[in-house]
């Protein structure tokens, strides 16, 4: 006879609303585009393009309140308990919020733009809804299909999404080289993965943190070559060189989406992976990861310096902070995995930012992407000027802001675990950094203005976007762990960090 | 007065920070109701206002402080991120004290003395001007070493910029240079930071950055953490490491001599008020971190550093003078002074004693008058003539004798003639040279005899003589602000130069507890140290030391 699974809906529930959205505003489109008047307006694209984004935002919103929900309810829960593949903790939950918070903005910042560039379509909000569909099952996965299955649903979208605008070249180029580069990766992580099973005898966490025998070879190479799909997604060196490609030429909201979500939900199903199934392996994980971390760090700060894009310098940066993100993971506490989870938030908000200035810069369709591009504009527009400054300063990691709270509370943790040469290597990289990061703040105050004019009116999405990474990053610079804002209460960020992975140090 | 005295420090040093913020407040109000916002002068006038209070209220610091007293007082102890030990924990003693009365003083002169001289983007240059010096005053008075690290970063992006802005042709080069050379020095500090910051945690099993047990409190802080001295390879000589991060970022920012070519540039691109603040108030941050943190912390490693840095002092003070010397530019004559004058701080700091470091103390003030009156009073000219090259004036004297009569009290003042401030700062640390290190105070001694060398040469060149070129001869002299600008400069002067016991009877209860804990934890030093090994050891295999801290306290 067969006995109906248990199944606790209430823990896949940020997943199914994001995943309904998507296929809401899909059908949405079709519906809509067909109607010649919609509630007696003319149904233009733009118009229809704006609804649909305002529709997936709502999803979005949703989505957070339930993974913020499971966060504060603190329980774990798993979907099916005799076939357990998903488990919703305070871990995944407080990333899945995060990834949907991403989201919600960078959709926020996309409809004017890509009304801009005349490509404001439903399909782009149904695929940021589908991909971040892919980075919630991701690190809600416990078991390997699962997270193969996130990453692939999370990565397709992002393909599409990089050659939305498909009448530019650069755009295309972007799409095709991410995916050929993409599913090489996502082969490699699927082969590691079956290697995992040949050898453990099952794909769940559980089963391969009971069954990995250090010893075996098959197991390692298994292990690697998951380690190595990651690597490709989280864009740390060697595995990085698409990322300054992909980054330039996509569309800067679609730059902006990707360099923040992809990262966090990667980087989370990453440090699920090696606390929940590569337990055993820690030691020598350490010195492969430290070797990343130390390329990553070196790689991605010397080569931003020469960079004249500003993508492809913020893309660069991304491989930096990568770097730094897994010094946290060498470190390899309890103090090194909060680190890199309040470390994420911060980048997200950051990183976003200085994306957002690209984009409200962006004229008529015509990205401001020049690093020369900058020059005088403190004189034309002096609040974004100010602003991007803000968001360089905190990429830099300049005291004040959340930025050096990130790199503090990563570098405190790496000390205290005794990895002190990876800790001055990253500091004196940190040094370099300082350079290009500076240079956008150098053009924009000490040089006059060149003769491209930027644009001179912000959308509301970019000014709101501008104004919640602005105040994040000042907040969570002043008062990361005991500051409170009137309406939203207290936000002691640091202790949720801690507080998210005590389930995965649980089990 | 009494909610004011109770919170003075934290008033004195956020109160310039305020009012930029506010500014900054009414012209984005203004922006949005589309109107043009308060005007340029009135930003000033309301700069200038705010500084003045802040000056004021830290006369008042300075009468009220009890120089009967050692130890810290007006203290503040609010916790800010408890979890990490970071508290907002601000207290003076004699040596802060000074620094804040000395950048309190400079910030109106300097923004009285560039009214004419800024004229793009003057609200911007305010607002940094005022974020600068709350950055400035929040080192000074942080005994929490996250809070003193984070003011001594955050004070480089205002200085950034208004070198950046505001400086002379090569203003981005010097700029960029400025903030790369202190970043560096200060990233390795940090994590120095973090080392000592793990080591008390170790000891004491909680996490914390108060450098003195705040008030009240018998908690073991940050001085009372022993530091491994000794060791097999000089690879675990920890002191000697973690003193020597401290020190290069304190010696760039001082700057000694090969970390300081940084200083030439920044100063000359600076704007004239960029300059002042630069030589006035910055570069004493690195001589101040030395006696607040470099001795305290790591004194057994100080003394061993110690004829490293009284040789490299005194390179400063020959080099400096040396190189001041064959200056044809005044501005860069006075950069390579600075490194001179520095270079006596370092020494008298280094003597160990109570007269050289409270010379040095003393000095530090000095030096920020003297030399900031002097950019002050080449700025003056560079606006009449636009050049700043000696060969381009000559006989000034005659157009301009009121200038002529203060340039020539400022340079007296710095080479040290008696009544003057420079003379007493300067005759205590030889004095504590003489004690401590004879050789070196004889050839510091050759340094005073320079500096009257490049100075007094410079000042015939340029004061006396006939005036030889045309342009020269319709100088205007001093205007009703430049002379209210120099005479406020002249006060300190002549008042540390005739009654210095205002000032050293509130360094010396300070210097001499400061000299006292360098020797006792000095003593004590070694000992806990090979205790520390000998524990150590025992304790070697990683699995119960590394569960241990995790039991103890939830690390973040």
């Amino acid at each position: 006879m067969i006995t109906p699974p248990e199944l606790h809906l209430t823990a896949v529930l940020p997943i199914v609303i994001v995943a309904i959205g998507s296929m809401a505003i899909l059908m949405g489109e079709v519906f809509l585009s067909r109607a010649s008047t919609v509630l007696g307006r003319k149904a233009t694209d733009i118009w229809v393009g704006s609804v649909l984004g305002f529709a997936s935002m709502a999803f979005l919103a949703l989505a957070l309140y339930a993974a913020w929900g499971a966060f504060v309810g603190g329980t774990t829960q798993v979907f099916n308990a005799s076939h357990p593949l998903l488990q919703l903790d305070r871990f995944s939950a407080l990333i899945s919020a995060v990834v949907a918070l991403a989201s919600l903005l960078s959709i926020a910042l996309s409809i004017s733009y890509l009304a801009e560039l005349r490509i404001n379509h439903g399909e782009y909000y149904a695929l940021i809804l589908l991909a971040t569909t892919g980075m919630m099952l991701m690190v809600t996965a416990i078991d390997l299909l699962t997270v193969f299955l996130g990453l692939e649903l999370m990565s397709v979208p992002i393909y599409v999404l990089a050659g939305f605008d498909r009448r530019k070249l650069r755009s295309n180029e972007s799409a095709l080289k991410y995916f050929l580069i993409g599913s090489f990766a996502s082969a490699l992580l699927l082969y590691g993965m079956a290697l995992l099973y040949g050898t453990c005898g099952g794909t769940s966490f559980a089963e391969i943190r009971a069954g990995l025998d250090p010893s075996n070879p098959m197991a390692l190479i298994g292990v690697g070559l998951v380690i190595v799909g990651f690597a490709f997604k989280i864009s740390s060196v060697p595995f990085h060189q698409w990322t300054p490609d992909v980054y330039e030429g996509a569309p800067s909201a679609v730059t902006a989406f990707m360099s923040v979500t992809v990262k966090t939900a990667a980087f989370a199903a990453l440090l699920r992976l090696l606390l929940l199934a590569f337990g055993s392996l820690e030691a020598s994980l350490t010195n492969v990861l430290w070797v990343i971390a130390a390329l990553s760090v070196v790689v991605g700060n010397v080569m931003a310096v020469i960079q004249d894009n500003v993508k492809r310098l913020l893309a660069y940066s991304s491989i930096a902070h990568a770097g730094y993100l897994l010094i946290g993971f060498v470190a390899g506490t309890p103090a090194g995995y909060s680190a890199v989870v309040f470390y994420l938030i911060v980048y997200m908000f950051m990183n976003l930012g200085a994306f957002a200035v690209v984009v409200a810069l962006a004229n008529h369709g015509k990205d401001c992407e020049r690093i020369e591009s900058f020059a005088g504009l403190a004189r034309s527009r002096p609040g974004l000027a100010a602003l991007m400054t803000l968001f360089m300063v905190s990429l830099t990691g300049i005291p004040g802001t959340a930025g050096f709270m990130a790199k503090f509370t990563i570098f405190a943790a790496a000390v205290n675990a005794g990895v002190i040469w990876l800790t001055i290597l990253g500091v004196l990289m940190s040094v370099v950094s300082v350079y290009y990061y500076l240079r956008i703040p150098v053009l924009m105050y000490m040089r006059e203005p060149g003769e491209e004019a930027p644009r001179m009116e912000i959308a509301t999405g970019e000014a709101l976007v501008l104004i919640v990474c602005a105040v994040a990053v000042l907040f969570l610079g002043i008062f990361p762990n005991d500051g409170s804002i009137y309406f939203f209460g207290e936000i002691p960020l640091l202790d949720w960090a801690r507080e998210s992975l005590e389930p995965l140090f649980a089990s | 007065m009494g909610l004011l005295d109770e919170y003075l420090l934290s008033f004195i040093t956020f109160f310039p920070l305020a009012t930029g913020v506010g500014l900054l407040a009414t012209s984005a109000l203004a922006s949005l109701r589309g109107s043009a916002g308060l005007p340029a002068p009135l930003w000033r006038a309301v700069a200038l206002g705010s500084t003045t209070l802040t000056f004021l209220l830290s006369l008042r610091l300075f009468t009220a402080f009890d120089p009967t007293r050692t130890g810290f007082q007006f203290t503040e102890h609010v916790p800010w991120i408890p979890d990490y030990g970071i508290n907002y924990f601000v207290a003076i003693d004699g040596i802060s004290l000074l620094m804040v009365v000395l950048t309190t003083f400079l910030v109106p002169i300097v923004l009285l003395a560039s009214w004419n001289d800024i004229e793009r983007s003057v609200r911007t240059y305010v607002f940094f001007m005022l974020f600068l010096e709350t950055g400035m005053l929040g080192a000074f008075v942080s005994l929490n070493l996250f809070a003193f690290y984070l003011f001594w970063e955050l004070m480089l992006i205002p200085m950034y910029f208004i070198i950046g802005i505001w400086g002379g042709p090569r203003r981005i080069y010097a700029a960029v240079k400025f903030f790369l050379f202190t970043m560096f020095g200060s990233m390795l500090m940090l994590v120095a930071v973090l080392v000592v910051y793990y080591l008390s945690y170790e000891q004491t099993g909680r996490l914390n950055f108060d450098l003195v047990a705040p008030p009240g409190s018998q908690l073991p802080a940050l001085l009372d953490t022993q530091i491994p001295l000794t060791g097999e390879a000089v690879w675990w000589r920890t002191q000697f490491w973690l003193f020597a991060a401290f020190g290069l970022a304190f010696a760039i920012k001082v700057p000694m001599v090969p970390f300081h070519t940084w200083l030439p540039d920044a100063h000359v691109e600076a704007p004239t008020a960029g300059s002042v603040i630069l030589a006035g108030v910055l570069l004493k941050m690195g001589t101040y971190g030395f006696l607040r943190f470099g001795l305290p912390l790591f004194p057994a490693a100080a003394v061993e550093f110690t004829p490293w840095i009284v040789g490299l002092a005194l390179v400063g003070i020959l080099y400096g003078s040396l190189v001041a010397m064959v200056q044809s530019d005044v501005k860069k004559l006075v950069a390579y002074s600075s490194v001179a004058h520095l270079g006596f701080v370092m020494l008298g700091i280094f003597c160990f004693n109570t007269q050289g470091v409270s010379g040095s103390v003393l000095q530090m003030v000095n030096h920020g008058v003297s030399t900031g009156a002097l950019f002050v009073l080449v700025g003056m000219l560079y606006e009449r003539r636009h050049t700043r090259q000696i060969s381009d004036f000559g006989g000034l004297a005659k157009p301009m004798p009121v200038y002529a009569a203060f340039f020539g009290i400022v340079v007296m003042s710095s080479i040290g003639l008696p009544m003057l401030n420079g003379f007493v700062g300067e005759f205590l640390i030889l004095l504590g040279a003489f004690l401590a290190h004879p050789l070196a105070a004889v050839l510091a001694t050759l340094g005073v005899v320079l500096a009257a060398v490049y100075m007094l040469w410079m000042y015939r060149r340029v004061m006396f003589g006939p005036v030889e070129i045309s342009e020269n001869r319709s100088l205007v002299d001093l205007g009703v602000r430049e002379k209210v600008v120099m005479l406020a400069m002249l006060i300190p002067i002549f008042w540390i130069g005739v009654h210095p016991e205002t000032f050293l009877r509130r360094i010396e209860p300070s210097v001499i507890e400061l000299l006292r804990q360098v020797e006792e934890r000095r003593a004590v030093g070694p000992t806990p140290g090979v205790e520390m090994e000998a524990e150590a050891e025992p304790a070697e295999p990683p699995p119960p030391a590394a569960a241990e801290p995790t039991e103890v306290e939830e690390p973040p």
